[in-house]
């Protein structure tokens, strides 16, 4: 019996959904509330904005992609599902980044990994930023609704090696660490959720709040790509849009939305675009400044027993053991995670070539991988990207300062000791100039010596925020605390770039409840 | 300088190839039925040296390896964002030219009449140069190279890795 794919039946029923890339005419649409993007952000206020009785229409620049489109296989995932076929990188090409690009944004690949935003996280929000109304407490009805909504519980089955070996490391030495929840609902423990989940057991917006937010009579339009926002004094009247192909080129065909409220949630690369090009007001130049990326280290561990990266919940245990560490704002903590271990995806983020490499990858099933994921944003040194427009798009420039290399340093270090105490015969931090190294004590000695520098150490990044920061103090912030425009009575932004600073945890969870609770607040608003 | 103004500036003046698909083609690598498609005999020459020791050792099968690959690579190149590809195609057309090359290598001896050694010195030097633009040459190459490999699920015998069977099973 083959599996059911709940977005191809919903189209067979006459959900209104339109592939722009087959228009050969201009159009113009109409709704309530336009949103465009379909991620974390879009998909949860196109579903609350429905259910209060609005009229919505989500605009996708990504292709609608679904269960029966996931064929397990890197080759047709990257190109179909991520930003720039998972290729994308910053300025200067030190940072590797990987940012979902079809219907459902990242949340049709990510890893399930759900997190409620971090109290200390919350509490430099509060104090350092202006941000107003999101204590631990005022948030927790949202994120228990969300968690309700999206089936999101502790992963209750044994974790796979991978993750197991992250486990053990902490329990030998000591360390925190935690059971992951995940928004799974009868998960078949493959490991494949960032290639697409085949059999929609990840509750991706795919497969839960834009098919709701359908069921109830909005419209979806996949393949516009968003171009600009017109505007007049303080109100936005149109969005404007291209058509393009399955690889975002421009097809030739505008279109045109409009609507009473309008709501970007492109993500936290092409919300800060789309402002920028449209040459919205911005006083206090704050548009597409402080981008964050968590950016991770890698290192690898060769184990004698078979780890199997590849099968099973790609992640369900991490540690904080040093997110937080030195407070907020001293120096920069990391979080210790796994990610899956799939061919590409490994050959691509480790170094060398030739028979190093070779050899590498013969060891593939052997291989453990632990990531650090460096918290950004809160140290003086530390003050993320800056998103610029270019002559087709737009590009990220992220320097990579010295605050964070002493945090890479130490993050290595505690990679190393951590999969050294979990049983590793042999640790390779992903940096160039590094060999395996056959001990912690050796380790310890290397990593303290290595050379750091970008281009050379491998850094990738998964979660993109930033850039649009919220905010009731003018000069710190676009938005205000509920995600509206400073600027604009009819324009709000839902997605991960009003975070002022990263958030030292996985970001999916954090985008949710936010966005449930402001876009409640918005439906109150317009239903008024 | 930035990246793009130091390529134009190098490629100014220069039409002349100094690969020609009419005096290098082999038989190993089936650049006669793509001898229009852009690169391909380039990357023949680039692909043996990045995956040394991962393509299959009996002869027919290496071929074949090759072969995917570089179809893998042209389709790869095709899809890329025009900024990007943009970006890799003027390093790609260094590559081919003589004063590219020079430039790129210290060189204008051709990398097809070039061998392993000194194919794998030049990707050496450009791995360990102090000049970003080396630097990204080399590591654009070679994530092109290693991903296009890596894609194709008939180069994961070595790897031991199989993606589950149950959608074909189901269906």
């Amino acid at each position: 019996m083959a599996i059911k794919d709940p977005v191809k039946a919903g189209i067979d029923s006459g959900w209104a959904h339109l592939n722009a890339a087959s228009l050969t005419e201009n159009q113009t649409l109409e709704a309530d509330v336009v949103i465009v993007g379909s991620g974390a952000g879009g998909g949860v206020a196109a579903e609350i904005l429905t259910q209060a009785g609005l009229s919505v229409i989500i605009v996708e620049g990504g292709p609608l992609k679904s269960s029966s489109d996931f064929n397990m296989e890197e080759r047709r995932a990257y190109p179909d599902l991520y930003q720039q076929a998972a290729g994308m990188k910053t300025t200067d090409k030190a940072i590797g980044i990987f940012q979902g690009r079809a219907v459902g944004g990242s949340t049709t690949v990510n890893w399930t990994t759900s997190i409620r935003t971090p109290e200390p996280a919350l509490e430099y929000w509060a104090q350092a930023k202006s941000v107003q109304g999101l204590s631990k407490a005022e948030l927790e009805p949202w994120f228990d609704k969300m968690e309700q909504r999206l089936n999101i519980s502790e992963w209750a089955y044994a974790p796979n090696r991978n993750n197991q070996a992250l486990k053990q490391g902490c329990e030998q030495l000591g360390w925190e660490y935690t059971v992951i929840k995940r928004n799974v609902a009868g998960c078949w423990n493959t490991g494949y959720c960032g290639m697409g989940c085949p059999v929609n057991a990840k509750q991706s917006m795919l497969v839960t709040t834009i098919p709701s937010a359908l069921e109830a009579g909005a419209t979806l339009v996949s393949q516009a790509q968003v171009v600009k926002l017109e505007h007049h004094k303080d109100k936005i009247f149109a969005v404007k849009a291209q058509t393009v192909d399955g690889n975002m080129r421009p097809l030739g065909v505008e279109l045109m939305f409009k609507a009473k409220h309008y709501i970007l949630a492109a993500g936290a690369i092409h919300t800060p675009t789309i402002m920028l090009r449209s040459k919205l007001p911005d006083p206090h130049e704050i548009i597409g400044k402080r981008t964050f990326l968590h950016p991770t280290l890698l290192s690898g561990a060769v184990f004698s027993d078979p780890i199997n990266g590849h099968s099973g919940a790609p992640q369900s245990i991490y540690s904080d053991e040093f997110v937080w560490q030195d407070g907020a704002d001293g120096e920069l903590g990391y979080k210790l995670e796994v990610p899956p271990i799939h061919p590409v995806l490994i050959a691509s983020k480790t170094i060398g070539y030739g028979q190093s490499h070779a050899q590498l990858m013969e060891k593939f099933n052997q291989l453990q991988v632990t990531i650090a994921l460096v918290r950004d944003g809160y140290h003086e040194n530390s003050q993320g990207g800056q998103v610029r427009l270019t002559d087709h798009g737009s590009t990220l420039d992220y320097p990579l300062t010295d605050a964070f290399w002493r945090a890479a340093r130490r993050a290595y270090a505690s990679m190393a000791e951590l999969q050294f105490a979990a049983g590793a015969e042999q640790v390779l931090p992903i940096s160039e100039g590094m060999p395996y190294l056959s001990s912690w004590q050796q380790a310890k000695k290397a990593i303290a010596e290595m050379e750091l520098a970008p281009l050379k150490t491998v850094v990738a990044s998964a979660h993109v925020m930033g850039g649009c920061a919220m905010g009731e103090d003018l000069k710190l912030s676009m938005v205000n605390s509920f995600g509206e425009s400073h600027y604009f009575d009819n324009l709000s932004v839902m997605d991960g770039s009003i975070f002022p600073t990263s958030l030292g945890a996985n970001p999916q969870l954090s985008i949710y409840g936010i966005t449930a609770r402001n876009a409640t607040r918005l439906a109150e608003k317009l239903t008024a | 300088m930035e990246r793009r103004t130091f390529i134009t500036t190098a490629l100014a003046g220069t039409a002349c190839l100094a690969l020609g698909v009419n005096y290098y083609s082999t038989s190993d690598i089936s650049v006669n039925r793509q001898q229009d498609s852009k690169h391909r005999l380039l990357f023949s020459v680039l692909v043996p040296v990045f995956l040394d020791g991962a393509l299959p050792d009996v002869a027919a099968l290496k071929r074949d390896a090759i072969n995917r690959t570089l179809d893998t690579i042209e389709h790869t190149i095709s899809i890329l964002p025009l900024d990007t590809k943009a970006e890799i195609e003027q390093l790609l057309e260094m590559l081919e030219g003589r004063l590219g090359l020079l430039i790129l290598t210290g060189s204008v001896t051709p990398l097809m009449m070039r061998n392993q050694a000194e194919l794998v010195d030049m990707l050496q030097s450009w791995r360990s140069s102090y000049l970003d633009l080396m630097v990204t040459a080399y590591q654009g190459l070679r994530e092109i190279v290693m991903a296009s490999y890596y894609a194709s699920p008939e180069h994961w015998s070595r790897l031991h890795y199989a993606k589950p069977s149950f959608l074909e099973d189901m269906n």
